[in-house]
């Protein structure tokens, strides 16, 4: 170790080589994938062909109005059917945003869904979230749904210390039967199996998945048990080699080809208690979980759920295509939320104000030269937000430059070059130096001071 | 009328604050007489008042000391057809 065994002959060049076919800034990076990974389990080298990402079927699936609503004082009514419109618009004509899920048990609740269903929008598709009663079949049956989420929680932390069932075998027995009222009903069960991260997987979640499947071998294809593998407390991994109840690639194994649940019929819901929600959720869809379930900027119980604009990003990276996807439309959501009092980081990505937004002069000076140095794609063009500089003390001339010239919309050979900006640039340093000034310089401040110093450039693309 | 030299000098004293009898043509602006960055543009842009011309903003601000200034301000106004005193 330590000692070089290869040598590395320099490639050199006199014109660079932005790799631009995994860069393509008019896109998100694309993720290229070498196929095959091969994990061992039970001991044994077993292959995920993770190369097929780009042609199977994946979905993003959002529980906006269940889960990530149970963190936040609850929506209107119109508020949700104006997110749900948007979120239609964000998945765009294939359904790339699949399905939503909707309580059912107040008046509110299921007058959102009629509302919701009026617009007539093909997706997202709208479900319904039950506890796992038989007697809430009946609100899904009243309302229409074909498909609803019920909890079935498969740790013993659930089933014992919350539940309070006897046993293992009396718990599942009375999954079993509320599946079975569904079956009934005529409505497609999706199990949630709750902390599933937490559960013996070989002693209770695997034997219950196989009455699960046995069951559904005696119903219609369309009624067939969906199985959610719910991350409750975020304890899921990612790292290929960890062990099992935590290893997401063995779980999506043992439940896709040990039970035989197919993948379309998986879904991963992860909580962000270990920063690892986003990562575990495209974990999940690349070794075999053809659906991921997330919540609009990660809103939802605690620390939150794997974030829609974040999978939808993965998404097209994975895909290498925009798919019908209006990327547009998460701006207008985070702006909306703004608007109703849901506050989202500054610095959060794809959707804080200040998501692409740079402080640092050095940075400025190369967005000056050529905007993809420093923007991590086309922002405009995916998401109406140029990139922005903030202007302290440590933006320089570049900073002021860049920010006059965003100001003034001006572009090519039009902009105000670096030495025109000097006043400006004098007038924010002695901000710091001369007036001991701490706080960054707003907006407005600098608005005032570009129509005082640049009076001919605010009349011309100011006035205009 | 003073000669590029004496104009450069006077302009560098007032925008860097320092007395003009302190400048000499081998200082850097930077190192030697202490230019900041912002100082640096509001030296260029001085230049440009001064003499009446415009310049490239990389050229002029990859000029290091205060005799490779002159020299380069002569040639942007021979160039530019402004007549100044060598």
């Amino acid at each position: 170790m330590g000692k070089a065994k290869k040598s590395h002959p320099l490639a050199d060049a006199t014109r660079p080589n932005l790799l631009e076919d995994v860069f393509p800034h008019t896109l998100p990076p694309l993720i290229r994938l070498n196929g095959p990974i091969i994990e061992r389990i039970d001991g044994k080298p077993v292959e995920f062909d993770v190369s097929d990402i780009k042609s199977r079927p994946i979905f993003i699936s959002d529980t906006t109005f269940r889960d990530g609503q149970q963190s936040l004082p609850p929506y209107t009514i119109d508020q949700m059917v104006h997110i749900y419109d948007l979120l239609s618009r964000l998945g765009g004509p294939n359904g790339v945003v699949r399905q939503t899920e909707f309580f059912l048990y107040t008046k509110n609740d299921r007058a959102t869904l009629d509302k919701c269903r009026e617009l007539g929008h093909k997706y997202p598709e709208c479900t319904g979230w039950i506890r796992a009663v038989k007697g809430d079949f009946r609100l899904v049956k009243e309302m229409g749904l074909k498909e609803t989420g019920m909890l079935t929680s498969c740790s013993d932390y659930h089933v014992f210390q919350k539940l309070k069932f006897a046993s293992r075998k009396a718990c599942i027995d009375s999954y079993c039967e509320v599946v079975a009222a569904a079956f009934e009903a005529g409505v497609r069960p999706r199990c949630h199996l709750e902390d599933i991260t937490r559960a013996d997987i070989e002693g209770f979640v695997l034997p219950f998945i196989d009455r699960l499947m046995e069951m559904s071998e005696q119903v219609p294809e369309e009624l067939s048990v969906k199985i959610r593998l719910c991350d409750t407390m975020g304890f899921g991994i990612s790292y290929p080699g960890a062990q099992l109840p935590r290893s997401i690639p063995k779980l999506i194994y043992k439940l896709n080809r040990e039970c035989g649940v197919p993948s379309d019929r998986l879904e991963w819901h992860g909580h962000n208690d270990f920063h690892k929600v986003h990562i575990n959720g495209s974990t999940a869809w690349l070794y075999g979980c053809d659906v991921v379930n997330t919540t609009l900027f990660g809103f939802g119980e605690r620390t939150g759920n794997p974030p829609l604009e974040g999978a939808i990003f993965e998404y097209i990276a994975l895909k290498g295509d925009t798919c019908g996807i209006d990327t547009l439309a998460i701006t207008e959501l985070a702006e909306y939320m703004r608007s109703i009092g849901l506050p989202i980081p500054e610095n959060y990505p794809f959707a804080g104000r200040g998501f692409n937004t740079t402080r640092a002069g050095i940075h400025a000076g190369g967005l000056r030269q050529d905007e993809r140095i420093y923007n991590i794609f086309d922002t405009e063009k995916l998401l109406g937000r140029p990139p922005r500089v903030a202007i302290t003390d440590k933006s320089g001339a570049d900073g002021v430059a860049h920010w006059l010239n965003e100001f003034f919309g001006l572009k090519g050979e039009d902009r105000i070059n670096k030495i025109k900006v000097h006043k400006l640039a004098r007038w924010v340093i002695d901000q710091y130096d001369e007036e001991g000034r701490l706080t960054a310089i707003s907006d407005k401040e600098l608005e005032a001071k570009a129509r005082e110093f640049y009076p001919e450039y605010w009349k011309k693309y100011r006035q205009a | 009328m003073a000669t590029v030299a004496e104009r450069v000098k006077a302009v560098t004293a007032r925008v860097l604050r320092v007395p003009p009898e302190d400048i000499r043509p081998e200082h850097s602006f930077t190192e030697d007489l202490g230019a900041e960055s912002v100082q640096s543009i509001e030296l260029v842009a001085m230049f440009e008042e001064e003499f009446g011309i415009e310049m490239d903003e990389d050229a002029a601000l990859s000029v290091e000391t205060v005799g490779a200034a002159v020299k380069f301000i002569t040639n942007v106004c021979k160039e530019q057809g402004v007549d100044v005193e060598e």
